[in-house]
């Protein structure tokens, strides 16, 4: 079997999944300027409930095959790539889009960081195909959230404190201590703790319900990126080559690299799925406090407008597709 | 009817600054405020909008206390503001029950 035909078997079974048309559908509401709105509340619930569901999933699965090299080798290969990425994306966003110290910067840590909607959909786009995966993967994505976010801090080389001003933030307490980490890693404890038998308690609740769950987040994603894009009157061409490029890049990084330390093609197409996404609850969140003079008005049309978009659309059955022939 | 001067504060911020400024408010010397949360709006940067997870509103703080205590936050503010967004409206109120401000 050719590349092509799989990878469009694979463009198939991705664009006609339920939680993709939800997107669509969202995107297009927002693009028709309809009402549609789903409620801040609801939506910062159904996040923290896609969160738990991963992490707790992840920690059960975890448990079952115990402390694995996969595991190490997966999370490795993650932390390196979490870290170094950024360094290797603010050149690029400074020479390629002319970007501003400070804006390249909150950049690179929005593509350094991962994307826990992003990874939801490819886990979920693996499972409707069989493709089995590591519940581990789930660790790897809460040891990727914060590297992308500190090496930024590492490339600016200073707080957001100026000189001379007694207002002190707490910048490593929001990286480290984010609801979004607290609630991911604190539930893969949780799943490993309690394992299959903390499964079989929860497993309505963080089994069926999850689909649900994700296309009515996803309805809302598409809403949101839709009206983020309308709204970006700053995204110029090379930053949405850029927002397109960099995760076809980082993905194939990963992919070597999975093929190298011998991951299966569940583990590696999400490693890459995980390289090719981009942060847009962590990540902005931290770099309003630790850098709030770089442009939101850049780095999350980039993140949430495009490279989301991109990634559920094309990225994750191309990701598979690849990692397909690469490490099968 | 007894009214009394007082200082009011209107002060716009993002999310994460809540909690410090809450705290300075109170070592200020204000003994009550209260905290409303923006849904939409425009500022010399564009428009926000609450959306979600996304992007966090902006807060409005209202807090009525004496003169002394006003001087006090704005001169905490006028540092913050030096590398945060945000916004301080300054006024003079008449209030009931002054003992309680």
């Amino acid at each position: 079997m050719d590349f092509l035909q799989v990878a469009g078997e694979a463009a198939a079974a991705n664009l006609l999944a339920p939680a993709i048309l939800f997107f669509a559908l969202g995107a297009f509401a927002g693009f028709a300027k309809s009402d549609l709105s789903i409620p801040d509340q609801v939506a910062k619930t159904l996040a923290l409930y896609l969160m738990l569901c991963i992490g707790f999933k992840g920690g059960a699965e975890a448990r079952a095959s115990g402390l694995s090299t996969e595991l190490l080798t997966a999370g490795g290969i993650g932390l390196t790539l979490g870290f170094l990425a950024p360094f290797a994306a603010y050149a690029a966003l400074r020479a390629m889009c002319r970007l501003d110290r400070l804006t390249a910067a909150a950049t690179a840590a929005h593509y350094g960081s991962v994307s826990v909607v992003t990874f939801a959909a490819g886990s979920e786009y693996l499972r409707s195909i069989g493709v089995e995966f590591g519940g581990y993967m789930a660790a790897v994505l809460a040891l990727m959230e914060t590297p992308g976010i500190l090496a930024a801090l590492i490339i600016v080389g200073a707080r957001a404190r100026a000189p001379g001003t007694r207002y002190n933030p707490q910048i490593f307490r929001e990286v480290l201590f984010n609801g979004a980490a607290v609630v991911l890693i604190g539930s893969f404890v949780i799943g490993a703790i309690t394992g299959q038998s903390g499964m079989q308690r929860l497993d309505v609740f963080v089994g069926p319900l999850f689909q649900g769950a994700l296309c009515i987040f996803l309805l809302d994603m598409g809403l949101v990126a839709s009206r983020r894009l309308a709204e970006a009157s700053q995204l110029r061409f090379s930053m949405v080559v850029f927002a397109i490029g960099w995760p076809l890049l980082s993905a194939g990084v990963a992919l070597l690299a999975a093929d190298a330390a011998g991951l299966s093609i569940g583990d590696g197409a999400l490693l890459a799925v995980l390289a090719a996404s981009a942060s847009y609850i962590a990540a902005p969140a931290a770099m309003r406090i630790a850098l709030p003079q770089a442009d939101a008005g850049v780095y999350l049309p980039m993140s949430l407008g495009v490279t989301f978009p991109f990634n559920l659309i094309v990225g994750i059955p191309l990701y598979h597709a690849v990692a397909r022939v690469l490490l099968g | 009817m007894q009214l009394a001067k007082r200082t009011k504060l209107e002060i716009f911020v993002e999310q994460h600054a809540l909690a410090r400024i809450e705290a300075m408010l109170g070592e200020s010397g204000f003994t009550g405020w209260s905290v409303f949360e923006g849904v939409e709006g425009a500022g010399s940067q564009g428009g926000w909008r609450q959306t979600g997870i996304t992007e966090g509103a902006a807060y409005l703080l209202v807090a009525i206390g004496s003169e002394a205590a006003a001087e006090s936050a704005l001169s905490w503010l006028a540092d913050y503001f030096t590398v945060y967004p945000g916004i301080v409206a300054v006024s003079e109120v008449a209030v009931m029950r002054g003992d309680r401000f």
